[in-house]
């Protein structure tokens, strides 16, 4: 075999891989309503072509649809490279994809350039430009129309209806046997300590709800702990302060005394103004229960609920009155305040999960096995959701967002 | 009139709870607009929220005063505070606090006295957690002593003398921050978010009652 | 020495506070100047910033009240001064009420240094009630949940907000939060819904609560407290009072720090003294 032979024989596939895709109508192209919108919306697909490159352009040319046979006036819409706009993974939940991964999707809303109503039919085509070269796409017909419902979502609303089961079912299970165990909580073991140390220095017992208002998760937490030390207090005719901030959690919470002192068989013992308004605004109230601190010097505070930059300025002077202090928030970003001017600091849930141990009321309890049901559920998603990741990542393949998808979060 | 004050209140809130929860699923414009409708009410009720605690604020200070019990002298001061507030921005001011170009008399007010009071009640915390930090930051036990070296880390990292001093610091706060600390954020936010989940849930099936206030019978 | 480790473990906190006044005082009187590190977390903001055309609209939400002033004013005015260079449309609002009167002082005072005019380069909205519910109304049509701006001027028609009909066309939103409503909220009301391109900024003391937002992705970047504004006023090379803060701050956390050792240096003499007495 000569040189010259060898030479053409290396020569010929690297002149085809030089020589350029000839340009070719795109495949598969199609315009349908977009998927899960508002409305006003098209979208267009078509597949991906190995000719795909900067240099080639892509143009979307759009008409309104009119009747059949009647010529359309198409106007360009929008021009980008052929190599852009590739459906991802985790663009769509694999139920509910307008278009195989890889292909192309385009989403067209309306604009002043070319404004799209609902009913109505409109008509689209790609032209595909290259140098001199040109070729177009088939005409494709499609009428945007808002959607009811967003498919792309039905895993999540799953899920509330799969949670909002199972709290109901822990519920009605607490209702049968109210007795379940729950872990000690340090800080509520500390609570009749702290009263029984108020009493026997016959000072007062000064109880903080927090910043929040009754729509307020920790504020309801808050209540129902004061409460339970409310009969406590009741029982061991010791003074109560409950300073408050926001007037309707002050209305909640005189019920709430006046009940737990008539069912300790104190309703002589209860004052109407242990609960009292001082103010709204955040300073102006921390530098009058600070006073309050200051001046008859309580025994033992209680800080439950919400709270933000007074928290600090709280507990430092109640540390420095000498008072033993019991914090209960799930404000995460005073936790270091509580956790180091406090005696007991009760993190997070901690909060909701003392108002059931105290009570042992069903609801309560039964919310909180619900809830532990669901950090359950969420800890063995996080460890498979990261073991198949991991393998779909080693084995290089996309099969496992078959399962990763249904925890994924689509708008 | 214990329909209107109980079952009433249950149904509109079971009726719209489960109304907006399902909102978040449907794109329709119909959807959009009714929460839109909704939002609009929503605001002029938060609007009249502000009504609700200054008339609150005023009967309390004034039964302060009537009574003429122990701090009564300071209830007089927040009233005095309030009403000539009130009087320099609705009538002198027109409730702007700069009128072409220049301070009016309401916006001297906000400016050297609310915003100074409201800065210095805010800078007491530095003093504040210098003293607790100075009490609590010992290493009493061995989770005490890992928390201590970390605020030490942290507190060098944060600030350009010790980035200067021990550049090694910086990396290792930045470390803490993004990997330890998100960590844990994460799982105390996924806790408190389950609880509020839970908490709605309850209360647009009408197992939490307490926002009706009142007692247990509610 | 015992004498003395008992006589420190339980000092007077007014000395504590008398050491921290001077380590504040001293370094704004005679500063001495360190080179600022910058974060990767403020880098995300200013580099989104920096990306943004010109005319791009940029919504800045200063969502604290004068308590947190120190620490949130200088991010806004830093903020402000890159928007304005960068000649962005900027929109100014709060959610919280007491901040109103310090939110508009600082956009006119922004303003009037680079000289920009209200209606045409910026507009300051206000304070509207209703915290979500205005997000979401602002997300329908922006002119209905404010029909004027804090000066009183109709809203339809400004030239600044030329082209905006609702959240949708903001291009990027930038909440400054001393607490509740802020950065949550508008994630929750605002992005997840309007789909807009979202930073945030905040007190020290929330910062590291809002690194699981950052590392989702949810918020861009995170300037944090007054080393945050340090770094964000290095990154426009426009100082001002929070890199003049920086010098006190690393003093007051040398003394913290200094305090702390050695009250674990008095506490174990003392741990060890009463371990050799049992």
């Amino acid at each position: 075999m000569s040189l010259g032979f060898l030479l053409l024989l290396l020569l010929i596939p690297g002149a085809a891989l030089a020589a350029p895709v000839p340009l070719t109508s795109p495949e598969g192209f199609r315009a349908l309503d977009t998927p899960n919108d508002a409305g006003k919306s098209l979208s267009l697909v078509w597949k991906s072509s190995p000719g795909d490159s900067k240099a080639r352009k892509v143009q979307i040319w759009m008409a309104e649809g009119g009747e059949a046979g009647t010529p359309r006036e198409f106007k360009k819409v929008t021009e980008m490279p052929s190599n852009a706009r590739y459906l991802k993974p985790g663009d769509f939940p694999w139920w509910n994809q307008p278009a195989a991964k890889g292909d192309h999707y385009v989403k067209v809303p309306s604009s002043q350039t070319f404004p799209i109503q609902d009913g109505k039919r409109y008509a689209a085509k790609l032209v595909i430009r290259e140098g001199d070269q040109e070729v177009s796409s088939p005409v494709s017909e499609a009428i945007s129309e808002p959607n009811w419902f967003n498919l792309a979502q039905v895993n999540n609303l799953l899920f509330v209806i799969a949670f909002t089961g199972v709290l109901l079912a822990s519920i009605s299970a607490a209702r049968r046997n109210p007795h379940v165990y729950l872990r000690r909580i340090a800080g509520l073991d500390a609570v009749e300590e702290a009263i029984g140390r108020s009493t026997e220095m016959g000072r007062p017992i000064l109880y903080l709800t927090g910043a929040g208002d009754m729509s307020d998760v920790p504020t309801i937490a808050a209540t129902v702990i004061l409460g339970e030390v409310a009969k406590k207090v009741a029982r061991y005719d010791t003074t109560l302060k409950v300073p408050h901030r926001d007037p309707i959690v002050m209305a909640v919470c005189q019920e709430v005394v006046k009940e737990a002192y008539l069912e300790a068989g104190r309703p002589d013992a209860y004052k109407e103004d242990c609960n009292f308004f001082i103010t709204g605004d955040q300073f102006s109230y921390t530098a009058a229960v600070d006073g309050i601190m200051l001046r008859e010097k309580p025994a033992a505070n209680f800080y439950m609920g919400s709270y933000f930059a007074e928290s600090l300025l709280l507990t430092e002077t109640g540390a420095g009155t000498g008072a033993i202090q019991i914090a209960g928030t799930d404000s995460d970003h005073q936790l270091p305040f509580f956790v180091t001017t406090c005696d007991y600091t009760l993190i997070g849930e901690e909060l909701y999960a003392a108002s059931a141990y105290l009570s042992r009321e069903p609801v309560l309890v039964g919310t909180l096995r619900g809830q532990d049901f669901g950090k359950a559920f969420i800890m063995a998603v996080l460890i498979l959701g990261t073991t198949l990741a991991t393998f779909g990542v080693m084995i290089q393949s996309d099969a496992v967002n078959y399962v990763l998808d249904l925890f994924k979060d689509f708008k | 009139m214990i329909f209107f004050k109980r079952q009433l209140p249950l149904l509109i809130t079971g009726i719209m709870g489960v109304a907006f929860a399902l909102q978040y699923y449907i794109p329709h414009p119909v959807s959009e607009e009714a929460i839109t409708h909704i939002s609009k009410w929503m605001q002029i009720i938060s609007g009249f929220a502000l009504v609700l605690g200054l008339a609150s604020l005023f009967q309390v200070h004034a039964v302060k005063i009537k009574r003429q019990v122990p701090g009564w002298g300071y209830s007089v001061i927040l009233y005095l505070a309030m009403l000539v507030t009130m009087a320099v921005g609705l009538f002198w001011s027109k409730g702007e606090t700069t009128m072409n170009g220049a301070q009016t008399g309401f916006g001297w007010i906000y400016s050297y006295t609310m915003v100074p009071l409201q800065a210095t009640m805010f800078s007491i915390l530095a003093f504040f957690i210098a003293s607790a930090a100075y009490r609590a930051f010992r290493a009493r036990t061995r989770e005490a002593a890992v928390l201590l070296v970390a605020a030490v880390i942290v507190m060098m990292g944060r600030v350009p003398l010790g980035q200067f001093l021990l550049p090694w610091t910086w990396d290792v706060t930045q470390w803490l921050l993004n990997v330890v600390n998100s960590a844990v954020r994460r799982a105390i936010l996924i806790g408190v978010s389950m609880g509020a989940v839970a908490l709605s849930l309850k209360i647009i099936l009408g197992y939490e009652r307490s926002y009706l206030g009142g007692g247990k019978d509610q | 020495m015992k004498e003395f480790a008992r006589w420190m473990v339980s000092i007077d906190r007014r000395i504590i506070f008398l050491l921290i006044a001077l380590a504040t005082l001293l370094p704004l009187l005679h500063p001495f100047g360190l080179p600022i590190k910058v974060s990767p977390e403020v880098r995300g903001v200013y580099d989104y910033i920096e990306s943004l055309p010109e005319g791009s609209v940029f919504l800045l939400s200063l969502d604290f009240d004068p308590s947190s002033k120190p620490e949130l004013e200088p991010q806004a005015i830093a903020l402000l001064r890159h928007a304005f260079r960068k000649q962005l449309r900027v929109i100014g609002m709060t959610h919280w009420l007491p901040g109103t009167g310090l939110a508009d002082s600082i956009f006119s005072k922004v303003a009037t240094e680079m000289k920009r005019e209200s209606g045409k380069d910026y507009v300051f909205l206000g304070w509207s009630p209703g915290t979500g519910s205005l997000v979401i109304s602002m997300g329908q049509d922006l002119y209905k949940a404010f029909p004027s701006d804090y000066a009183k001027k109709p809203t339809l028609g400004m030239p600044v907000l030329e082209g905006v009909r609702n959240l949708r066309d903001v291009t990027y939103l930038i909440s400054l939060a001393a607490g509740n409503p802020g950065i949550e909220m508008w994630y929750v009301f605002g992005k997840d819904k309007y789909r807009f391109e979202m930073g945030g900024g905040s007190t020290g003391v929330m910062a590291p609560g809002l690194y699981p937002f950052l590392r989702s992705g949810q918020i861009n970047g995170l300037i944090g407290g007054l080393q945050g504004a340090a770094e964000y006023e290095t990154l426009i090379g426009q100082k001002g009072t929070a890199v003049a803060g920086m010098d006190a701050q690393s003093a007051d956390h040398f003394v913290i720090i200094a305090l702390v050792l050695l009250c674990n240096v008095f506490y174990f003499v003392l741990r060890g003294d009463k371990g050799r007495l049992a």
